[in-house]
């Protein structure tokens, strides 16, 4: 169910050219340029940015003994934002003024980073304890809130 | 989600639920009505009906206690099913969240089924729109979460029930929209004209994606009882699409 979250808010557009660059990167080998191309049409100057933040190894998967995940993407900004594994989710200003309010994107950078470090298997892995998680997640809040 | 909603609205019809036992992956569901349509009887409904079927417990997310239990025909209020059924009342925002980001952290068979009643409470604490997506994440999370610890088969579904206000108040219209977005599936209740000694309102179920649409009279007499019949005529009814467009889908 919740798992589907994602296919429901992406256009099949962006999950086929996903789809695609991870076949292409199974073996390791560079994403084409075409598939990069496709990408900067897609998102403009997000791919960039994006591409940039997967460069950077700036996007860790936080992982607990429960098996919950969640992913950390240090910004540019130097400001670290969780977006959640399940859903389409990213707790950064952009994600909610341009993705949820305008609706003029389809996702913040630091979404398109995880979903692309997905893709590239470049992504940081960290195993944290449960409470650890917790705190994570609920310190998302309490820093929305100060 | 819809599933289960559906299958507690075909109580009342002979058709069983049987041809639509297809246990496939659900998407979540949002229960939308006015004041005192019936939203929480059908959210404890489809608690008794998932507690029936031998999986895990129902995990009953509400502000505070039910007045008294909704009298459901069709659902045995059997003891085994009540026991299955585990309240919990966050009496804030904050403790919602809390509850939420710590689910993991609870032991036991994991819910095969995550309520919560009142939504719009909770969101009125804290209306920002980015506050809203973060809860209704955060649900969508949990419920993966406890579906990823179910393991195989149907994992854990989520319904939340959400008071709708008068039409034009172009804040709760937005807060909606962005609901919507995480919770593809919908079911509206909408009043209908009352026969003598009884209230009766009219359930919309929207699946989301391909599936099909459907209705039913949902009746609450003096005593409170819940009947269920399905919407007799289903086709040239002009007033069929008054709750989506009322609810400004995407």
């Amino acid at each position: 169910m919740a798992v589907a979250a994602r296919a429901l808010t992406l256009p099949a557009v962006v999950e086929e050219l996903l789809s695609e660059m991870a076949e292409a990167a199974r073996d390791g080998a560079p994403i084409p340029d075409e598939h990069l191309l496709s990408l900067k049409f897609v998102f403009g100057s997000s791919a960039v940015q994006a591409l940039d933040l997967v460069d950077r190894q700036s996007i860790t998967l936080l992982s607990s003994p429960s098996g919950r995940r969640v992913y950390q993407v240090l910004g540019s900004s130097g400001r670290t934002y969780v977006c959640l594994a399940s859903c389409h989710y990213c707790s950064c200003p952009a994600f909610a003024f341009s993705v949820l309010r305008k609706s003029d994107s389809l996702l913040c950078k630091h979404l398109l980073a995880v979903y692309l470090s997905q893709v590239m298997r470049t992504c940081q892995q960290l195993s944290v304890s449960d409470k650890q998680l917790t705190d994570v997640l609920l310190m998302e809040k309490t820093q929305e809130a100060s | 989600m819809a599933e289960t909603l559906r299958r507690v609205l075909n109580w009342g019809s002979a058709a069983g639920p049987g041809e639509e036992n297809t246990f496939e992956a659900e998407s979540p569901l949002l229960l939308l009505g006015g004041p005192g349509s019936g939203k929480t009887a059908l959210l404890f409904a489809a608690a008794l009906e998932t507690a029936g079927e031998g999986r895990g417990p129902v995990l009953f997310l509400t502000r505070r206690p039910l007045q008294s239990l909704p009298r459901v025909t069709g659902a045995a209020l059997e003891p085994l099913r009540l026991q299955k059924i585990r309240f919990q009342y966050p009496p804030s925002t904050r403790e919602l969240l809390r509850l939420l980001c710590s689910a993991h952290e609870t032991r036991g068979p994991a819910p095969s089924l995550l309520l919560l009643d009142g939504l719009e409470e909770y969101l009125a604490e804290d209306p920002g729109s980015q506050e809203a997506a973060y809860l209704a994440a955060l649900l969508l999370d949990t419920a993966a979460h406890f579906s990823h610890r179910v393991g195989s088969g149907r994992g854990c579904g989520l319904i939340v029930a959400l008071q709708t206000q008068e039409e034009g108040d172009s804040g709760t219209a937005l807060q909606l929209a962005l609901l919507q977005r995480y919770f593809p599936a919908q079911c509206w209740l909408q009043p209908d004209a009352p026969g003598p000694g009884q209230h009766c309102l009219r359930a919309c179920l929207e699946p989301g994606g391909l599936g099909p649409r459907a209705e039913w009279q949902v009746t609450f007499r003096q005593n409170g009882e819940m009947t269920v019949t399905p919407w007799p005529t289903q086709a040239g009814d002009t007033s069929l699409n008054k709750g989506s467009s009322s609810g400004g889908q995407p």
